[in-house]
């Protein structure tokens, strides 16, 4: 045995925001992952599909909740349940497709059926077997503790404690559903996109705020015209290719101009503020955020987000109507499901650009993407090394620069590319690990004056 | 019919075959050797690539298996995308292949389902061995459903659709074509 301590029992050693120093030992050690999944995917509102995924009567979805999978059914009388995807008799998966239509879930194993409200309604040799002595009433699927909808968001959560999903998500949270919900009349895009990435899924929940690596990780997206070329002023110095040439990394003028939100339970949201963003890009493509309407809902504050709102532990929403979930499936294999929005009454053509450019830039063949996935794995695989796990990881960026602004709900932060939102995200993390009552959780989630 | 006539018919079947697995090995070829443009070049002004998500569905829902062109897709490509993607290949700063992958397209069960005397409908099984750095590595197998248009002297593809044997998609990423 090893006399190095482990690092469940030292939590408050794991995340500094004084010095802005990570303990790299999070990213691969199974204790840490299997207190995840317990004290944080055990308890936390969980995003599982949009109600437009489930129209019909019957319809199913299977999604992630933490280590468990659960069926969101479409109930007789149009509400929605979620249950464990296991037969309450042996515990084979009653359902074995991704999506669907049932009348009913039969377990394939011994034949129990269950109706779509998750009760046992039929056992084979009920009379014969069983004498009549099962009561069908005990042995439903099990339920999650509590599920609600967001704006036609689906979220559930196994903590019956847990506080109403519209509270958990606070300001911040439902900001960020609403820069989707707020774009019309939304629907799924029919398809899910789901692939697998071999990195702690905390990896894939940090890139989420970091506007430091587009510059440098999609470099080539930049030079082929993806993302709009900036002005040559903004070029620094810094990285050299492997000859030595100046790599010219090219600045946005809106990396001078990020807005950076933190909220209760872990939210956060950081990236490009919304008027600078106009100055390069133009107004055009945020044409749907700018009537009278959306900005009143979206509020004062609310319409300068223009970068990317995470709902902790694992649901980041994109600017291009698409939401990503991030699913944990071990300390180093995280899935990465998309699921994409249009607006039902766009025109054709409207649509298709908008399902053109989501396709094109994220998911495993977009073309940011997928420069995304092998920086995950290699820094998770370094997370493993005897010597190099005991470098810290650093989130130093803007430390201790960043007055924080409370208004309209809504705790904010002005500033040059920062790292504020992720260490906002692993101080959260870490205080959610402790199990404390909700109520020390909110109160430990409170933002300070100054990051 | 004549017995020359037989004859003739399936030597101009079996040259039809030859010339369209020539022309799918070249295409293999260009691609393993990283010759994204010339490769790009094989595909007609107006081509469609298309590869759409998959989901595991139960039987009597199989029908609704893949999503169809206007839903999800991984990739949904004109020629000009194909360009961008060619390109951004060539920029040097493409990490995602770089180290460049190491890639096997190994391409059979070919079959001309039909031929209209401009086009031909040609289906054929494919695996892709990748790997990359020190140990990953991915495969993807498959089955590809091509049209192919007679232009000048020879072949060019026109429509392409891939069907990958996956649903949760195993590997980090699809930097590379089908």
């Amino acid at each position: 045995m090893t006399d190095v301590p482990r690092a469940v029992d030292r939590l408050d050693d794991l995340v500094s925001l004084d010095t802005g120093e990570i303990d790299r030992t999070i990213f691969s050690d199974q204790e840490i992952f299997d207190l995840e999944m317990k004290n944080i995917f055990g308890r936390a509102w969980l995003f599982l599909c949009h109600d437009t995924q489930i129209p019909k009567r019957g319809d199913f979805f299977e999604a992630p909740m933490g280590s468990d999978n659960v069926l969101v059914v479409r109930q007789r009388d149009g509400s929605i349940r979620a249950f464990l995807n296991t037969c309450s008799h042996r515990g084979n998966a009653v359902c074995r497709a991704e999506e669907g239509n049932v009348r009913n879930f039969m377990c394939t194993y011994h034949g129990w059926t269950f109706g779509l409200d998750g009760e046992l309604v039929g056992v084979p040799g009920k009379s014969i077997f069983y004498k009549d002595k099962l009561d069908l009433s005990k042995h439903p699927l099990r339920k999650v503790a509590q599920l609600d909808t967001y704006r036609g968001f689906v979220f559930a959560t196994f903590d019956e404690t847990a506080p109403p999903l519209e509270d958990y998500l606070g300001a911040t949270g439902r900001l960020g559903l609403d820069m989707i919900a707020e774009r019309g009349d939304m629907e799924a895009v029919p398809g899910v996109q789901k692939f697998t990435v071999h990195t702690n899924w905390k990896f894939t929940v940090d890139n989420v705020f970091d506007y430091y690596h587009p510059q440098i990780t999609h470099m080539s997206a930049f030079s082929v015209g993806l993302i709009p070329a900036p002005p040559d002023d903004f070029v620094e110095g810094g990285a050299k290719s492997d000859t030595g040439a100046n790599l010219e990394v090219p600045f946005l003028p809106t990396d001078l101009h990020n807005f950076v939100v933190v909220g209760e339970y872990g939210h956060a949201i950081s990236g490009p503020d919304q008027e600078s963003l106009e100055v390069t890009a133009g107004t055009e493509p945020f044409a749907w955020r700018h009537k009278p309407e959306v900005e009143a809902r979206l509020g004062r504050h609310g319409g300068r987000v223009a970068g990317h709102p995470h709902i902790f532990p694992s649901t980041w929403v994109t600017t291009n109507a698409q939401l990503s979930l991030r699913v944990p499936r071990s300390p180093d294999v995280t899935e990465i499901w998309w699921f994409s929005f249009r607006d039902r009454n766009s025109s054709a053509d409207e649509q298709a650009a908008s399902l053109d450019s989501q396709i094109h830039f994220f998911g495993p063949a977009g073309m940011l993407e997928q420069e995304d996935g092998e920086n995950w794995a290699q820094s998770t695989l370094q997370t493993k090394g005897l010597k190099s796990r005991e470098i810290p990881q650093l989130l130093k960026m803007g430390l201790g620069t960043s007055e924080v602004v409370k208004e309209d709900g809504l705790a904010f932060m002005d500033a040059p590319i920062n790292e504020h939102a992720q260490l906002w995200t692993y101080h959260a993390w870490r205080e959610w690990l402790r199990n404390p009552s909700w109520e020390e959780l909110r109160e430990r989630t409170i933002p300070r004056d100054r990051y | 019919m004549t017995i020359e006539a037989t004859t003739k018919s399936t030597v101009d079947a079996m040259v039809l075959q030859h010339e369209v697995e020539q022309f799918l090995y070249h295409e293999a070829a260009l691609l393993d050797s990283h010759s994204y443009d010339e490769w790009v070049d094989l595909f007609t002004a107006d081509a469609h690539y298309f590869m759409p998500l998959r989901r595991t569905m139960t039987r009597r829902q199989l029908h609704l298996e893949f999503t169809k062109p206007g839903e999800m897709a991984y990739f949904d490509e004109d020629k000009n995308w194909l360009e961008i993607r060619a390109k951004k290949f060539a920029t040097g700063t493409s990490w995602a292949e770089d180290p460049p992958s190491r890639t096997r397209h190994l391409i059979t069960n070919v079959r001309i389902v039909e031929d209209d005397g401009d086009e031909l409908a040609v289906h054929s099984n494919f695996l892709l061995y990748r790997t990359r750095l020190k140990n990953d590595v991915d495969q993807w197998v498959g089955r590809r459903e091509d049209r192919l248009r007679r232009v000048g002297t020879g072949l060019a593809i026109v429509k392409r659709f891939i069907y990958l044997d996956q649903t949760v998609l195993q590997s980090g990423n699809l930097s590379t074509f089908f």
